[in-house]
């Protein structure tokens, strides 16, 4: 019975006083910047810092959606490589990531929405990333049970097919990312909670813990949706929002869905996970908080969407229902920064529902900023004082926008 | 758990029926002599109180100077008033903090 034998992934690390590189937050972005220091950078004195357990926060409670259709040029290039990274990745890792390459479908309900799509495409298309408009038939063929007559409140005009996208297993990343940075030397500290940061002439010199003081000489501040708590430890204001978005999974059926679908209109993206169950979200809610509290309002919304889009979902179950926390920037761009006015500080946040898709991509290059202190060349979109200089991203415009906010 | 927000009018009504205001940032900062960058910190750049809200044994808050939120809200779905109150942002309640207009 020794294949029946369960082998640790990777093993808990003994607290050291004192590391190179610390980074606070151990989810998809943490882990992958940990990794990507060690494995390409050969900073291998590296220490995740998570509050929790790894995969806690919105590592392990996104819908696991991976895809490349954004709005703006910049954009499309980061998340088109982020997609990408998970067939190296799973190889790299020698852990299966279980990527889904089933393809996205955004659907629209208006002529607006459709040209929208139409300028999406030629995005996308112009940047080798593929895109192709459909029209409500040829939505119909690819997701049998859509209905696409006058009925439903929203009436389906159209879609915009996305192929390279597909699903990943959340969890699966996390493990496989925590796998290979250890392999490579980090150390992993689970509930160990970051309560103040120490700086001295204008640098970094360490975190204050639940579990004692860290020095450090360069510090990550990846804390997903509680980074505006942690910048909030050295005073520095963020222009980022952290709202709760919900997600719910039904119980598991015989595979029909064979692709991601998704709607502005009706606030819902689904998808077919490999045990059956259809997993979807998104209700986003409107007032900033840390919470991860579920409501009855959003499954009813979540029910409503979702049956008016495919009414043979009518008379199956919710088994479970849970949500996140997004951090939302103005732009619906993400901020990577390394300019905080503190020498050795380093921020990856403001991801919004992005966050988990683009985990890995973020790690490579925050890792390369963070070991040669020179920001690489697709981040320069992504600076915290485009804010400041009325430079925002074109993001807003993007087809997929599920919610405002303040 | 959804919560219930206290209307100045209507009294303790359900979280849906009100829209989010934003924090109260006090009065919009005097157009004489303001730059472009406090203009763009005062719109954009927050400091959100709280901190972790995994649950009751969760160890102190991090975050900023003091762990409430001051902000607006509008009852659209009730009377239509815009009112201001006082928000955990950590566990997501309405705090009483005496006095207020709210």
């Amino acid at each position: 019975m020794n294949w029946l034998r369960l082998r640790r992934l990777w093993h808990p690390a003994p607290l050291k006083r004192r590391y190179d590189t610390v980074i606070i937050g151990g989810g998809v972005h943490g882990l992958a910047t940990a990794y990507y220091l060690a494995r390409t950078h050969g900073i291998r004195d590296v220490a995740v810092l998570e509050s929790q357990y790894i995969g806690f926060g919105g590592s392990g409670r996104n819908t696991a959606i991976v895809r490349a259709n954004q709005r703006t040029p910049e954009n499309v290039r980061f998340y088109a490589e982020g997609l990408k990274l998970w067939r190296t990745l799973t190889d790299e890792l020698d852990y299966n990531l279980m990527f889904f390459n089933c393809g996205n479908l955004n659907l629209g309900h208006s002529e607006a929405a459709l040209n929208g799509f139409r300028m999406a495409a030629s995005t996308h298309n112009f940047l080798g990333v593929r895109s192709e408009l459909l029209d409500p038939q040829q939505c119909a063929e690819l997701i049998p049970g859509l209905d696409i007559s006058d009925r439903p409140a929203f009436p389906i005009h159209g879609g915009l097919y996305h192929p390279p996208g597909g699903i990943v297993r959340h969890d699966a990343v996390v493990w496989g990312l925590a796998k290979g940075a250890a392999a490579h030397g980090v150390h992993i500290h689970q509930g160990c909670e970051v309560r103040g940061i120490d700086t001295e002439g204008g640098r970094v010199t360490g975190v204050r813990t639940s579990l004692g003081r860290i020095g450090c000489n360069r510090l990550g501040i990846m804390a997903g949706g509680y980074s505006t708590a942690v910048a909030a430890m050295l005073g520095i204001e963020l222009p980022v929002h952290p709202l709760t978005i919900q997600a719910t999974v039904t119980q598991p059926l015989k595979p029909f869905l064979h692709h991601v679908f998704s709607s502005g209109a009706y606030h819902v993206y689904a998808n077919q996970t490999l045990k059956g169950e259809i997993a979807a979200g998104a209700h986003m809610d409107p007032q900033v908080n840390y919470t991860t509290d579920a409501t009855a309002y959003y499954l009813k919304h979540q029910a409503e969407a979702l049956v008016d889009l495919m009414p043979a979902l009518s008379r199956v179950r919710f088994m479970r229902i849970w949500a996140g926390l997004a951090d939302m920037t103005p732009d619906m761009a993400p901020i990577l920064e390394g300019d905080l006015g503190f020498g050795g500080l380093y921020l990856d946040a403001g991801w919004g529902y992005f966050g988990f898709k683009s985990g890995p991509v973020a790690g490579k290059y925050m890792a390369e900023y963070m070991a040669t202190g020179e920001r690489p060349d697709i981040l320069r979109t992504f600076q915290l004082k485009r804010f400041l200089e009325n430079r925002y991203s074109g993001e807003t415009a993007a087809v997929m926008k599920y919610g405002h906010w303040d | 758990m959804t919560f219930r927000l206290t209307c100045p009018v209507c009294g303790k009504r359900d979280l849906y029926e009100f829209t989010f205001g934003g924090q109260d940032r006090g009065p919009r900062p005097e157009q004489e002599g303001l730059s472009a960058d406090e203009h763009f910190r005062w719109v954009q750049f927050r400091m959100i109180p709280g901190g972790m809200g995994a649950g009751e044994d969760a160890g102190p808050r991090a975050g900023g100077q003091g762990q409430l939120q001051h902000e607006w809200w509008y009852h659209g779905q009730g009377c239509g008033v815009w009112f201001r109150t006082t928000r955990d942002p950590a566990t997501n309640r309405e705090v009483k903090d005496g006095g207020g207009e709210g």
